[in-house]
């Protein structure tokens, strides 16, 4: 077990550089100089002069050769220093503190509750196959499943304000005000669709085995077959989109957070692409792609925690 | 004695399924008139999707003008046409595109096997793990400065005036961001379906018995791989629109003057409180179009693959 897992942290290791690598060169061969990034917003014709901008360039170091830099840049990361932001000139690590506890707060909370409804309504589905509630609940799913949260959100806001003559949800006051409710409905609604189908078709396929037939056989009550003996093999692929959930729940993250004002990762996204400013751009995706590859890390580890099975097959694999 | 012969092929049997399925029907309706009404677009809108008539701002909607008028002027249901053809145009070309990378890529790692095939998954993986959203927000950080500022250039060498267009810079990536999105998916599918086949017993009889590799191709492999090929493509199709409006929406896709109803929403997130028609027109067009996507994409999904689901 323990080798399995260092097996997988030691295969993601490379994977994470590969990323970063991919980035860096993409910023640093694309986006132009940092140095007349930097000095086009300062007053005085700095930008446009040469000799200036060659001295402040070698005293900065960034007339090194590209992979000199990206060692640097890694060996600062290391030390969890992310840089400054070329617009407001404040440390990234700064920003990035203000930011990342919002996206995180909402998006493990939407996760949560949405994994939880997700599943319920999947296995009520299944257990009433193709009756009345079953074509409902895979309607509602599909419905949500295609409705973009952005799309969602201001239609919500839309109603809510003209219908019902309620305040707008607008702007964050920590993860226990009332109204975090609407932006987590709507951040949780595309990932509770994804869960909602592979719960039901989890149950539909559980329910054909042997061993169900069996239980119900020798009389085990309905509510005991469900809990005891359906609801654990389901968690199996529920668990394996997690990866999906996770990217889904990032992407539409900086989306919402937009419609609704939120202070988190997404809104710190949108101004950094606006400023061009590619310190914060390169942190964001580092941490985005972090979460993203331990979530799938998380997934292959917990996999065999639930299905010895897994495990042997994947050691069979490799 | 003639007895009559039913013939039950597996596209009639699936076409028939899909006939069935009412879900499926009104996507199909809707996914058709969307595509039509891009086609024809140019001919059916009311006013030039650029004039402003500074006379007639933010007007509701009345006999004039359906849909309203945004903060320009601007006719609202001329914008949503328009944007109907920037959503149906980047659909199809990105989806076209990473099909055919997909195509490529994936059905040579199913057949070649070995260190190519370990490669193509590897790449496959580690695409798939970058949030969307991220990868097109730094190729269009990264690339687009490069490219126009290379455009310019252009245009002072030669003061041609195609170089002054940035639009189709926008375009491009656009097109190539999603498709770089994209293609893992596509590869993914083909890859797998050749997979499968490939080593299916009847293949294997085929290949023994001598039929050649064309045959087997056209016989075997292409009617059993189609299926999954065809779901995942127009789901494609629906997930591709969703996206390029959310790059407009975000200021990274399909930039203003021209209309997509993600740049729409957000401008119309600006003045929804007094003018609610103009974030509401194009966001229920795009809602509609989406939920018609993921109604058509389950119906063939049903209809192609039979055993999935049941």
């Amino acid at each position: 077990m323990g080798k399995y897992i260092l097996g997988r942290i030691l295969r993601w290791i490379p994977s994470v550089f590969i990323l970063l690598l991919l980035i860096y060169a993409l910023v640093f061969f694309g986006a132009g100089d940092p140095i007349k990034l930097i000095f086009l917003r300062a007053p005085g014709d700095v930008a446009y002069d040469e000799a200036r901008i060659d001295a402040i360039r070698e005293s900065a170091g960034l007339n090194r050769p590209f992979f000199v830099q990206f060692g640097d840049y890694i060996g600062h990361i290391a030390r969890g220093d992310f840089g400054n932001s070329l617009v407001s000139g404040r440390s990234v690590n700064e920003m990035l503190s203000a930011a990342v506890p919002v996206t995180l707060k909402l998006g493990l909370t939407a996760i949560f509750f949405l994994a939880i409804i997700g599943i319920v309504l999947g296995v009520v589905a299944a257990l009433n196959q193709n009756k009345l509630l079953d074509n409902v609940i895979v309607g509602f799913a599909l419905f949500i499943w295609g409705i973009p949260v952005f799309v969602a959100g201001p239609l919500i806001i839309v109603f809510m304000v003209l219908g019902l003559g309620m305040n707008v949800p607008f702007g964050w006051s920590g993860l226990f005000h009332p109204k975090v409710i609407i932006p987590l409905l709507v951040l949780g609604l595309n990932p509770m669709a994804i869960i909602i189908r592979q719960a039901r078709a989890g149950v539909l396929e559980v329910l054909s085995e042997d061993y169900i037939r069996t239980a119900r056989a020798k009389g085990l009550p309905r509510r005991i077959v469900v809990f005891r003996h359906i609801l654990r093999p389901v968690m199996t692929p529920v668990v394996s989109q997690l990866g999906l959930i996770v990217i889904g729940t990032l992407n539409n993250s900086i989306l919402i957070e937009k419609v609704f004002g939120l202070p988190g990762l997404g809104r710190l996204t949108e101004s950094a692409i606006k400023d061009s400013d590619y310190p914060v751009i390169l942190a964001i995706v580092l941490i985005f792609s972090i979460v993203v590859m331990a979530s799938n890390l998380l997934v292959d580890i917990s996999y065999p925690l639930m299905d010895p099975r897994a495990a042997a097959k994947k050691k069979g694999d490799e | 004695m003639a007895t009559k012969e039913r013939k039950y092929s597996l596209t009639k049997d699936a076409f028939n399924r899909l006939i069935a399925n009412k879900l499926a029907m009104i996507g199909l309706i809707v996914v058709a008139l969307l595509i039509l009404i891009a086609l024809i677009g140019p001919f059916i809108t009311p006013y030039d999707f650029l004039s402003q008539d500074l006379m007639s701002r933010n007007q509701p909607p009345t006999s004039l003008h359906w849909f309203g008028t945004d903060d320009l002027g601007r006719d609202v249901l001329s914008r949503v046409i328009y944007g109907a053809r920037t959503a149906v145009l980047v659909a199809f070309s990105v989806t076209i595109l990473s099909f055919i990378i997909g195509t490529v890529l994936g059905s040579l790692a199913g057949y070649l096997g070995g260190k190519f095939d370990s490669f193509v998954s590897w790449l496959i993986d580690i695409t798939m793990s970058i949030p969307s959203l991220l990868l097109v927000i730094v190729i269009n950080v990264s690339l687009k400065p490069t490219l126009v500022n290379w455009m310019d250039a252009q245009f002072m060498a030669t003061h041609d005036e195609f170089w002054r267009n940035t639009i189709w810079v926008d375009f491009a990536i656009v097109f190539g961001s999603l498709a770089l999105i994209k293609w893992p998916k596509a590869a993914r599918i083909i890859r797998g379906q050749i997979l499968s086949i490939r080593n299916k017993n009847y293949v294997m009889a085929a290949k023994a018995i001598g039929v050649p590799t064309s045959r087997i191709l056209t016989a075997y492999v292409i009617p059993n791989a189609i299926g999954p090929i065809i779901v995942s493509f127009s789901a494609t199709l629906g997930e591709a629109m969703v996206l390029e409006s959310s790059f407009s929406f975000l200021g990274v896709g399909v930039r203003p003057p021209i209309p997509s109803w993600g740049n729409m929403i957000s401008d119309g997130l600006r003045v929804w409180q007094l003018y609610p028609h103009v974030l509401a027109a194009p966001a229920l067009v795009l809602a509609i179009a989406t939920i018609a996507f993921s109604f058509l994409g389950d119906g063939l999904n049903d209809a192609l693959n039979p055993r999935q689901w049941k």
